[in-house]
C-alpha cells in the first residue's frame, strides 16, 4: 500500500497558480495548474510557452517495419511509396518510420497494414521502451499494462519472436485487440491474459520473469498533440489516482521480476506525480531496486531531482524524459529499474 | 454487446492431438506439427467455441503454471485455427508460417491486386481475379487466398474442383469469403464467430 491516501495526494500534487501561469493557460486552453506545474519543470516561462506551443503542433504518425513478416525494410517503403506516403527514417532506430505526408489510402487501411508488414504507432517516442528493454531471445518477459500490444509486438519483433512475452491487460477490448494484432504481425511467442496486472505475483510467484515492462496507464500528459482534448481533461485528482495505480503496479512488477532483473517504467506523461514521484516513491517504501542508466539513443532530458514541494533520491536523474519542444515527440518519462 | 463468456482451455493430448493432427495435414498436405517445431504442443481454448493453438514447451510451461492457478490465457503462441462441429478452419497466421515452412503454397489461390480488394471488403473470389492455383482445389474444401506479394490474405471455401476453372466464366465465384485479413479493420474487436462460414 501506498503511504499517501488520496488526499493526502492531492495536497501534495495542488499548487498555487501564478498570474503567468494563469494567462498563459488562457492563450494556450491549457487547466491553469498544469501550466503552473511545467514552470516548476523549466523555471522558465519562455521554455514553458514553447512547450505549450509544440503541444498545438501536430505530431506525425509513425510507423515500425514488421521483421517478422518483412524482410527488408526497404521493400516496406518503397511499396508505401507507390502508395503515395513520404516516410522519414528515424536516425535511433532503423526500422522505424515518420509519415511525413499521408498517401492515397489511411494507413490503417492498407493491404501492407492488414499482411502485417508494420504497425502504426501515434508517435516514434513510443518506440523507446522496449529498445532501452533490450530483450532476449532467451528472457521471460513480462508485459505489465500491455493495452492493444504496439510495445508487446515490438518486444517480440526485438526477441525474433522466441523466447517468452506474458502480455497482461485488465481491459477486454484491450486484450482483444492486442490478439488481433498478435495474429496480424505474426507473433508467436505471448501469453496473453485478462487479469489484473497487479495480481500477477499472486499468480506467477515472486521473481518469475527475467525482465519487466510497465507502460503504465496514465494521464496521457504527453500526448496532448494527438488529443487535444487533454489539455483540460485531467485534474489534480485524476493525477492522484493515476499515481496511486501506477504505484501499485511497479509494486507488483518488482515482486514479478527475478533479482538483478530489470523493470522498465515508462509513461506517456509529462507529469513528474507520474513519473519520478511514483519511482522515487517505490523505491523508499520497498528498498528493493536502484535506477540504471539507459542507453543514451537520443539526447533525454534528465529525471527531475526537484519538484514544486517534491523532492526526490539523486539516482532518478538517470531517468530520462521526451518532451515535445525539445525532441520532436510526444512527451514520455522513462525509467530503467535494476531489482536488488 | 461484447461476450463476457469465460474462456477454459485444456492440453490436447493422445487423441485430440492425433484428431488435430490429422486435420491439420488435411489443410496443408504436410506433417504441420513436426514442421512447427518448436512450435508442435497443443492447446485448445474454449469460449463457446473452441480454438487451437500450437506452443512451445516454454509457452506450455507459463500455460500450465497459469491452469495450476485456475487461470486461462485469451490467447497463447500460433493462433492454428476454429475446431467447430469436428472441422478445424485453419487460421490465416498459421498458414502464412507453414507455407514459408513448406517453401510453396497448397491449397490456394493466388489473386489479383484488383481482385484482392474486394476479397478484404469481405466479398468472393472470382475466376477473372485468379491469376495462379497451387494444387490442390477441391469444391466444398477450404483454401487460401495469397496475394501477388506472396501474403496470406484470408480464406474461403473453394466452389469448384480444380479441373472445372478453366469452363467458368470471369464473374463465376471460384473462392466463398470465409475469413479475409480486412477483418481486422471491419471487427477486430468484435466477437469474430460471426464472421465465420461453415460448409454445409
Amino acid at each position: 500500500m501506498m503511504r499517501f491516501s488520496l488526499s493526502d495526494l492531492i495536497d501534495l500534487f495542488s499548487v498555487n497558480i501564478s498570474m503567468r501561469a494563469r494567462s498563459l493557460a488562457g492563450k494556450y486552453g491549457f487547466r491553469d495548474y498544469m501550466v503552473e506545474r511545467y514552470y516548476n519543470i523549466f523555471n522558465d516561462w519562455l521554455v514553458v510557452e514553447e512547450l505549450l506551443k509544440a503541444f498545438d503542433a501536430p505530431l506525425p504518425k509513425s510507423i515500425r517495419c514488421n521483421l517478422l513478416k518483412v524482410r527488408s525494410c526497404d521493400y516496406l517503403v518503397s511499396r508505401l511509396s507507390d502508395l503515395g506516403f513520404e516516410l522519414l527514417g528515424v536516425d535511433w532506430c532503423n526500422y522505424a518510420f515518420k509519415v511525413v505526408k499521408e498517401g492515397l489510402v489511411s494507413l490503417g487501411a492498407t493491404h501492407e497494414f492488414l499482411a502485417g508488414m508494420y504497425y502504426l504507432h501515434r508517435g516514434v517516442a513510443t518506440l523507446l521502451p522496449p529498445i532501452m528493454l533490450r530483450p532476449s531471445s532467451s528472457d521471460y518477459v513480462l508485459d505489465l499494462a500491455s493495452g492493444a500490444g504496439g510495445k508487446t509486438t515490438h518486444l517480440a519483433q526485438l526477441m525474433g519472436s522466441d523466447g517468452v512475452i506474458v502480455a497482461v491487460d485488465v481491459n477486454r477490448l484491450k486484450v482483444r485487440a492486442l490478439r488481433s494484432n498478435l495474429e496480424r504481425l505474426g507473433v508467436s511467442n505471448v501469453v496473453a491474459i485478462r487479469m489484473d496486472g497487479r495480481k500477477v505475483p499472486e499468480v506467477f510467484g515472486e521473481g518469475f520473469f527475467t525482465k519487466v515492462l510497465l507502460d503504465a496507464p496514465c494521464t496521457a500528459e504527453g500526448l496532448i498533440q494527438v488529443d487535444k482534448s487533454r489539455k483540460v481533461k485531467t485534474g489534480v485528482e485524476d493525477l492522484a489516482r493515476a499515481s496511486i495505480l501506477q504505484y501499485e503496479l511497479l509494486i507488483s512488477a518488482l515482486r514479478s521480476v527475478q533479482s538483478s532483473g530489470y523493470v522498465l517504467y515508462s509513461v506517456c506523461s509529462i507529469a513528474p506525480e507520474e513519473g519520478e514521484f511514483v519511482v522515487n516513491s517505490v523505491i523508499e517504501d520497498c528498498g528493493c531496486a536502484e535506477v540504471v542508466d539507459v542507453p543514451r539513443l537520443i539526447n533525454f532530458y534528465e529525471g527531475l531531482v526537484e519538484f514544486h514541494r517534491l523532492k526526490f533520491s539523486n539516482e532518478l536523474r538517470k531517468c530520462v524524459r521526451v518532451f515535445p519542444h525539445i525532441h520532436g515527440m510526444e512527451g514520455f518519462f522513462i525509467c530503467l529499474l535494476r531489482k536488488l | 454487446m461484447p461476450s463476457k463468456k469465460v474462456v477454459r482451455c485444456a492440453r490436447c493430448i493422445n487423441e485430440c492431438r492425433e484428431m488435430i493432427a490429422s486435420r491439420l495435414t488435411e489443410c496443408f498436405q504436410a506433417d504441420v506439427l513436426e514442421l512447427m517445431a518448436p512450435y508442435n504442443e497443443l492447446i485448445i481454448c474454449s469460449n463457446g467455441f473452441s480454438e487451437v493453438y500450437l506452443v512451445s514447451d516454454k509457452l506450455l510451461d507459463v500455460y500450465l503454471k497459469l491452469a495450476s492457478k485456475g487461470r486461462y490465457p485469451y490467447c497463447i503462441g500460433i493462433y492454428a485455427g476454429r475446431l467447430s462441429k469436428g472441422i478445424l478452419i485453419p487460421s490465416t497466421m498459421l498458414a502464412d508460417k507453414v507455407f514459408k515452412k513448406l517453401g510453396t503454397y497448397v491449397n490456394s489461390v493466388e489473386v489479383s491486386d484488383t481482385g484482392l480488394k474486394p476479397f478484404l471488403y469481405g466479398k468472393d473470389v472470382l475466376k477473372a481475379s485468379v491469376t495462379r492455383t497451387y494444387p490442390r482445389l477441391i469444391k466444398g474444401r477450404y483454401a487460401f487466398v495469397v496475394g501477388r506479394d506472396g501474403y496470406v490474405y484470408g480464406l474461403g471455401i473453394s466452389v469448384v474442383d480444380e479441373g472445372e476453372l478453366p469452363y467458368l466464366r470471369p464473374n463465376d465465384v471460384v473462392i466463398k469469403n470465409v475469413f479475409d485479413a480486412g477483418w481486422y479493420l471491419r471487427g477486430g474487436t468484435t466477437p469474430r464467430e460471426k464472421k465465420y462460414k461453415l460448409w454445409e
